[in-house]
């Protein structure tokens, strides 16, 4: 498939205003969430007890019994009062309808809040780990289908085909229904004690590693391929090897090249990790839905997750461009503004 | 509303609780290894298969053309006006684009008031999920539909628009007819882009039970019996995917070729 | 009656002036070539004849009418422009270029279109290619279907814009007999271009451009050999240096 099977402008452009709100509002998100985590992290635990501080981390509270740190009283009497006023006052439903539903969402998502927030700890340690495992097995796989002959680049052309050819959800299901890496991986015995995650959440990893190096590689492949090849001419009538050569001067700027790339596959895996929740693993949208059978408010629940991930997915953007932007060089891979 | 939450409810945590450990070994046959008797299993259920993948085909073809009469206008919008209708339209494609696809397919079909239909004879389909995962699909997939055909329209020379209007031609005219007809040609590879990842994404109709292909097989290996199977069903359904999407990008390939302009590089 | 008569005309980009109280008179069948410096403001002063780009202050009349009050669209039927960088419609084939404006803005049927487009094609010696996409053809080719499209719509004046800047040196001449026939023809032109020689011996007027303002302007031989103006002689002799 020549086709480059990128996907276009992850997110696209922010203009100005709505810039600043995901900026605020971003900023206000990952507080509440860092400090959440850490709050319910069994690792800091153990460190702060030993140092005397044993109330400081309460890992030891499980989720469901988790309390929101804001009230969501206000809220919910708020929703009531503007029902109440609405039925009195003879407006049609349509006038107040909407902002009862808007107070109760609010009063609704402060109670779903830490359960949430364990969910995308989950999320965010998937996605991070799968893209830099991802990105170790894509860099040799690109360098190979780029520099290494017949044999190798047709090797790493059909891997890359077969992943990115196939749906992610269904090689979840080979990796975990229906091979027995599941049992293999448990029967480590280190699994699923104490902060280590489950078998589940390492098949996912896995899965997610291997979908990403697939997509990874072909960023970096275009990537090098816009490195011009006069390049490593020169680099070689310096005297570098043809791999010193690749290593010392067409990564550093093919990689460069590759950040709108990296950017997308960032969003992408955020977006996609919700899939795990249909291998059991405990991320957000497996939360969310756990949510969904507890309190069967569907809409309700769906709503505020697509929020959840779009403040997971624009602040991830907006926090890529930003690495983009510190390692520029001027004339070196700038983005085009379009993919 | 209940009864759809309560469906919400079996579904999906019915799925979710498929239990792994179960389905790994199943009286002394493992499902892990390949065996001959699991493929026969698959062989004899070919029907019902080729069922779930017409079923993915279909599903594929109406959300990309949703997608596409989404899109395009939507493409323009964002490139020719300023103001309300343009921040609305791509405040709408951020959310779209910013949404993972389960979840925008779980809202449409549990969130929205869908008339409820039957389901069609042979491909046993349910109607409503099909249009809940059409429009779920649909409207994404519009969504960066709209920023290819955005960022093909900015990639013409604005000296061929200022060519057309010097011949007289209106603003409107010179984008019909300059503009518009090679923003199309220069969208094909993004389109193309589109198909397979749309292809695939259509697994994600597992999450509403609708009869795709992904659904068909976990149907398959959670017969009664049936468990060891899991791993040959699987890699049959995973070839299926990729033989439906390798062909569909050699034909879209082909026909790119034979319709692109001589010598140009749309 | 003057065919063009620009009086005081003023445009600036901010807080650059391009144009500078700008006054001339054209009348039918007159070339007047256009030079200067880069930056001076000749783009701009043909692109405002055709309204691509708005004067801030002055008046341009076409045939005594004021070009601002007409309809736009309508002007450009009147007034045809060739480009430096050719803008064809990269889509559609020689005939197809010259086709377009025949068929969306004066409303003719395919087949009149088509007979026109030929008529034009062959004026300018591309008849051949008409059936050629803009990528299969060279650069004088190319400008060549440009000139023909915009003579098809029938204008009052033409503009050229550099038409020959951006071709190889050896398809220049091609280019060039075009224009010297449609000025033998009679055709109005007004041209910003380098080539001195065409402007010798086509241009009934020359105009020396600089920082906005006509700072010369008369008979290319008087402009030639007796400048009233260092600057303009200074500029010709750089140019002619620059055709040798």
């Amino acid at each position: 498939m020549s086709v480059d099977e990128t996907e276009p402008a992850a997110v696209g452009d922010l203009p100005g205003r709505r810039r600043l709100v995901v900026l605020v509002v971003g900023a206000v998100f990952w507080t509440w969430l860092l400090t959440r985590w850490i709050y319910h992290n069994a690792a800091l635990d153990r460190i702060f007890s030993t140092l005397g501080l044993p109330g400081l981390i309460r890992s030891e509270v499980p989720v469901r019994d988790r309390e929101p740190w804001l009230s969501p009283e206000p809220f919910a009497s708020a929703a009531d009062s503007v029902a109440s006023f609405g039925h009195g006052s003879g407006l049609p439903e349509v006038a107040t309808g909407w902002l009862v539903w808007l107070c109760d969402l609010l009063a609704f998502s402060i109670e779903s809040a830490p359960a949430l927030a364990e969910g995308a700890y989950v999320t965010v340690y998937l996605t991070v780990v799968s893209i830099l495992l991802g990105l170790a097995i894509a860099v040799p796989l690109s360098v190979a289908r780029v520099y290494g002959g017949t044999v190798l680049g047709r090797l790493s052309l059909a891997y890359t085909e077969l992943i990115r050819g196939t749906p992610l959800l269904a090689q979840l299901f080979l990796l975990y229904y229906g091979l027995p890496l599941a049992s293999v991986i448990e029967s480590l015995g280190f699994v699923g004690s104490g902060w280590v995650p489950g078998p589940a959440a390492f098949v996912a990893i896995v899965g997610f590693t291997i979908n990403s190096s697939a997509y990874q590689s072909e960023y970096i492949r275009s990537a090098l391929q816009s490195v011009d090849e006069k390049q490593l001419v020169a680099a070689r009538s310096v005297g570098l090897s043809k791999w010193a050569g690749i290593r010392h001067v067409v990564l550093p700027q093919g990689l460069r090249y590759a950040i709108p790339g990296w950017t997308n596959e960032f969003v992408y895996l955020i977006k996609y990790s919700s899939l795990a929740a249909f291998i059991t693993v405990s991320e957000l949208f497996g939360r969310a839905e756990n949510i969904v059978t507890d309190t069967f408010r569907t809409t309700d629940v769906y709503v505020i997750l697509a929020l959840f991930y779009l403040a997971l997915v624009l602040t991830t953007a907006l926090a890529m461009e930003r690495v983009a932007a510190s390692v520029a060089i001027p004339g070196v891979g700038q983005p085009d503004g379009d993919r | 509303m209940i009864e759809t939450a309560s469906e919400a409810g079996t579904s999906i945590v019915g799925m979710l609780q498929a239990d792994a450990g179960s389905l790994l070994s199943l009286g002394g046959r493992t499902a892990g290894v390949l065996q001959v008797s699991d493929w026969a299993f698959v062989a004899t259920n070919w029907e019902y298969l080729l069922a779930g993948t017409v079923v993915t085909m279909l599903l594929t073809i109406t959300s990309l053309s949703l997608g596409f009469l989404a899109g395009f206008p939507a493409g323009a919008i964002e490139v020719y006006s300023s103001g309300r209708l343009s921040d609305v339209v791509s405040t709408f494609g951020v959310l779209l684009r910013g949404t993972p696809i389960v979840v925008l397919v779980v809202l449409v079909h549990f969130g929205l008031p869908l008339p409820r239909f039957g389901s069609i004879p042979w491909l046993e389909v349910d109607l409503t999920a099909f249009l809940s995962a059409t429009l779920a699909l649909g409207l994404r997939s519009g969504a960066y539909q709209s920023q290819v055909f955005r960022g093909a329209i900015q990639s013409i020379d604005d000296g061929q628009l200022a060519a057309a209007r010097s011949v007289g031609m209106s603003s409107r005219q010179a984008i019909r007819h300059v503009v518009f007809p090679q923003a199309l040609r220069r969208s094909l590879p993004g389109f193309q882009n589109e198909f397979t990842i749309v292809l695939k994404d259509t697994s994600i109709a597992f999450a509403i039970g609708l009869a795709e292909l992904l659904t068909r097989a976990e149907n398959l290996y959670l017969q009664p019996g049936q468990g060891t199977a899991v791993l040959e069903v699987i890699l049959t359904i995973t070839a299926i995917y990729f033989v439906l999407t390798f062909v569909t990008n050699r034909s879209l390939e082909a026909i790119h070729r034979r319709y692109s302009i001589p010598g140009g590089t749309e | 009656m003057s065919l063009l008569h620009f009086e005081n005309v003023s445009k600036s980009y901010g807080d650059e002036e391009v144009l500078h109280d700008v006054s001339f008179q054209l009348d039918a069948g007159d070339v007047e070539v256009i030079v200067g410096p880069s930056g001076s403001g000749k783009s701009t002063l043909l692109r405002c004849v055709n309204r691509l780009t708005e004067i801030d202050d002055g008046v341009i009349s076409l045939e005594g009418e004021d070009i601002h009050a007409m309809d736009e669209n309508t002007l450009r039927r009147r007034v045809g422009m060739v480009f430096q960088d050719f803008n064809l419609f990269a889509h559609r084939t020689a005939r197809g270029n010259v086709t377009l404006g025949l068929t969306e803005v004066l409303g003719l049927s395919k087949h009149e279109a088509d007979e026109r487009a030929e008529q034009y094609l062959q004026q300018v010696g591309v008849a051949d290619q008409a059936d050629a996409y803009p990528a299969e053809l060279s650069g004088g080719q190319k400008q060549r279907v440009g000139i023909a499209r915009a003579l098809a719509m029938d204008p009052d004046l033409m503009l050229f814009d550099e038409p020959t800047s951006a071709l190889d040196p050896e398809l220049v001449g091609e280019v060039l007999a075009v224009m010297r026939e449609l000025a033998d023809d009679g055709m109005t032109m007004l041209a910003v271009t380098h080539e001195m020689g065409f402007a010798r011996s086509v241009a009934s007027r020359l105009a020396f451009l600089e920082d906005g303002q006509i700072v010369e302007r008369g008979p290319p031989e008087q402009l030639f050999e007796q400048p009233q103006h260092d600057r303009t002689d200074e500029f010709l002799g750089e140019l002619t240096d620059l055709n040798r």
